[in-house]
């Protein structure tokens, strides 16, 4: 049976220009509903709710770096300090508005293959804006076509041999006029000892053939004859042969482009032999405090390093980012050069990249050209525009028995790169800002010493 | 499906599922009940009869309701245990090699550090986006190849070496269980079927003879009881998703023991 409420039935109380309860209601009803639809609407269509933000796409970010394989252990710095970098980055607002996502796909230390098939990914696939990655010169060479060829920058923050220059290359490492020079104007110095028979050992590439042909070029227009030149293969783990030459060429010093394992062998022979580090010392291009923590202590404690950084560099700067650093990674992490130019050149990038206004490479590049500069751990990191290479500072350090380094020696200006030093590379001159590169006679790097 | 609502807070979603809920049923009062009565005015006692299906349908939904709470609640509790399980398996994993002789316990204590930071910074953001991590795969690679390189040099080595070996397997399937049950969740029919009974229940009590405003009341409650119960069944489900998720907090709390001094 049907029920009516009263106001089905009567008219509404007060004549006809009343609105009833019913109407009232179904008024209120209609006007909620389509309210709420409306406020609804957004949410349940497009998948937001009204009044939240939605996250911006990020900026990717590749970090081609070997995670796996020989060179594992020290890529992987490398890729934890541009990843520190990103991560404060992102943590003040990030790019143009826009996350840093961090791409990072291993290459698994296979330079000639898997290195530039990692890049083209990321500049394919990934659609990276930069590239930050390598570690030896034979990867980096292989990326650059790459790179070119998809017009993005690679920022390469390892120290090499120098004699190379690219528009699509940022490079944030030492060169030899910046680190293995210095070292020889050190040791050639009174208070290096006025030392003048100077032994040449490296492994059997191209970073040591270049920059020791450099150094014997140098030395020659010093007047001063290197007391001899020894190259093993990487890897080596057999030094009797070059120790017994050191020894026979009454050698004073020792420069030393040894790369990899091969160092514990090498410093192993030396104490063997008994030339201890007062006698014979060592000044080292590729130990860093990564590479002390494989070394025994008491086979390395007096030997040298040159360096742009160390870990034990006291100002504030430094000791911030090594404790942000060391916080986030471990209380046992260290930090080194390349590790110090990694995490610059992404935070020099960032700067550019706000400068510039947009990620294109050109106006990127113009913006890096245009006198950036990052207030970095290790000093101010600024790129030269003429080779696109960092202005760096010379430091040399004393190996500590804690495997730090006592900083001895320590020019007070940057110095300017020369990726072309004239001595080695005569009518070599690179100027990006300018002519590009100028080609001086060609010089045969293998078999000079 | 409408992964979007785990992207919104966990407040305005419940009261998203309520409000449209009540909302659906009130616009139905107005709208539908005119047509739906059609069918049943001329039964005598429709109310009573209308309340004996509802009853009886109620108990078939109920069950449904109650067992897909259930469902959801175990996917949850049993992928918070198997995270739980990986963080425990990674943290026995790392005193292990912290046993080892230098350098290799330090890389290898380096390695763990750098899988664990992964997860809590980069995986976990992915899992609750519905997307399985991938880069985690590299950095356990990495630990297995340095862990593989190890030669024990005395019989003590040779025990902590085994051991190790056999936490890092037990690592990898937990490891394994945590990835797959990224896409974990109640099949898509079953939520069909849930929506379905949502309807059919408002529809039902849609054919009841009573006045607008206790429609809206009587009705209102009871599919705001409805909305409420599928927001709890939706917050449970993909247990990685949404603000009622299952947290990093096993990591995190392990990454802190392996960073500290």
């Amino acid at each position: 049976m049907r029920t009516w409420s009263k106001s089905d039935h009567e008219p509404a109380a007060g004549g006809p220009g009343r609105v009833s309860r019913r109407g009232l209601l179904a008024g209120t009803g209609g006007a909620a509903t389509l309210a709420a639809a409306r406020a609804l609407a957004p949410a349940l269509f497009t998948g937001c709710a009204a009044g939240l933000p939605r996250g911006s796409k990020p900026i990717v970010a590749g970090l081609l770096h070997s995670q796996t394989g020989t060179l594992a252990i020290s890529e992987t710095a490398l890729r934890d300090a541009e990843l520190c970098a990103i991560e404060e980055i992102n943590a003040s607002g990030g790019l143009l508005g826009r996350p840093i996502e961090a791409r990072s796909p291993d290459p698994r230390s296979r330079p000639l293959d898997l290195f530039p098939k990692r890049a083209r990914e990321l500049c394919e696939r990934a659609e990276a804006a930069a590239i930050f990655g390598c570690w030896t010169s034979s990867s980096r060479k292989a990326v650059i076509p790459v790179i070119e060829e998809y017009g993005r920058l690679l920022f390469y923050p390892v120290q090499y041999e120098g004699n190379e220059a690219s528009r699509n290359v940022i490079y944030g490492g030492s060169i030899p006029n910046q680190q293995i020079l210095p070292a020889i104007d050190w040791l050639l110095s009174p208070a290096g000892g006025e030392r003048q028979r100077i032994f040449l050992v490296g492994s059997d590439y191209v970073f040591p053939r270049t920059a020791n042909l450099i150094v014997k070029r140098y030395l020659a227009a010093r007047g001063v004859e290197p007391a001899g030149a020894a190259y093993v293969p990487l890897g080596h783990r057999q030094f009797t042969g070059a120790v017994e030459m050191i020894q026979a060429t009454k050698a004073d010093a020792v420069l030393s482009t040894i790369n990899g394992d091969s160092n514990v062998a090498f410093f192993a022979a030396l104490t063997e032999a008994g030339l201890s580090p007062e006698d014979v010392p060592v000044v080292s291009t590729s130990i860093g405090e990564d590479e002390l923590r494989n070394l025994p202590q008491a086979h390395v404690q007096g030997h040298l390093a040159a360096w742009s950084y160390f870990q034990s560099l006291p100002t504030e700067a430094n000791r911030g980012w090594v404790n942000r650093f060391r916080r986030e990674f471990g209380y046992d992490r260290v930090t080194s050069d390349p590790m110090e130019a990694a995490y610059c050149l992404v935070h020099l990038w960032k700067q550019a990249v706000e400068r510039a206004g947009s990620l294109d490479t050109k106006a990127v590049r113009e913006a890096l050209q245009d006198d950036l500069r990052f207030a970095g751990p290790g000093g101010e990191a600024r790129i030269d525009p003429a080779t696109q290479h960092t202005f760096k500072r010379f430091r040399l350090g004393r190996v500590r028995p804690d495997r730090q380094f006592d900083i001895i020696h320590e020019l007070v200006d940057p110095i300017p790169p020369e990726p072309f030093p004239q001595v080695a590379f005569p009518g070599w001159h690179c100027d990006w800002t300018a002519d590009g590169l100028t080609q001086g006679e060609e010089v045969v790097i293998d078999g000079d010493l | 499906m409408l992964y979007w609502i785990y992207d919104i807070p966990t407040s305005t979603f419940a009261a998203l599922a309520t409000g449209l809920a009540v909302a659906v049923y009130w616009v139905g009062a107005i709208l539908l009940r005119p047509i739906l009565r059609q069918f049943v005015k001329r039964t005598s006692g429709a109310n009573d009869v209308v309340g004996y299906v509802l009853s009886c349908f109620c108990v078939f939904y109920g069950l449904l309701l109650g067992l897909i709470a259930v469902t959801a609640y175990q996917n949850a509790a049993d992928t918070g245990a198997n995270v739980t399980r990986e963080a425990a398996a990674l943290s026995a994993l790392y005193e292990d090699v912290s046993r080892y002789r230098e350098p290799y316990g330090q890389n290898l204590r380096w390695l763990l550090r750098d899988y664990t930071r992964y997860v809590i910074r980069y995986a976990w953001p992915l899992q609750q986006r519905g997307i399985v991590p991938v880069d985690g795969a590299v950095r356990v690679q990495a630990f297995e190849e340095k862990l593989l390189d190890f030669q024990p040099q005395s019989p003590a080595e040779e025990i902590v070496h085994a051991e190790a070996l056999r936490q890092f397997n037990t690592f990898l399937e937990f490891r394994r269980m945590r990835l797959f049950s990224v896409h974990t969740g109640i099949p898509a029919v079953m939520w069909y079927v849930v929506i379905a009974g949502a309807l059919i229940n408002m529809a039902l009590v849609w054919l009841f003879d009573m006045r607008l405003i206790t429609h809206f009341v009587l009705g209102g409650l009871l599919s705001a009881y409805l909305g409420t119960m599928i927001f709890l069944i939706a917050a449970m489900d993909n247990p990685f998703r949404g603000e009622v998720s299952i947290s990093a907090e096993p990591f995190e709390d392990l990454y802190a023991h392996m960073v500290e001094e």
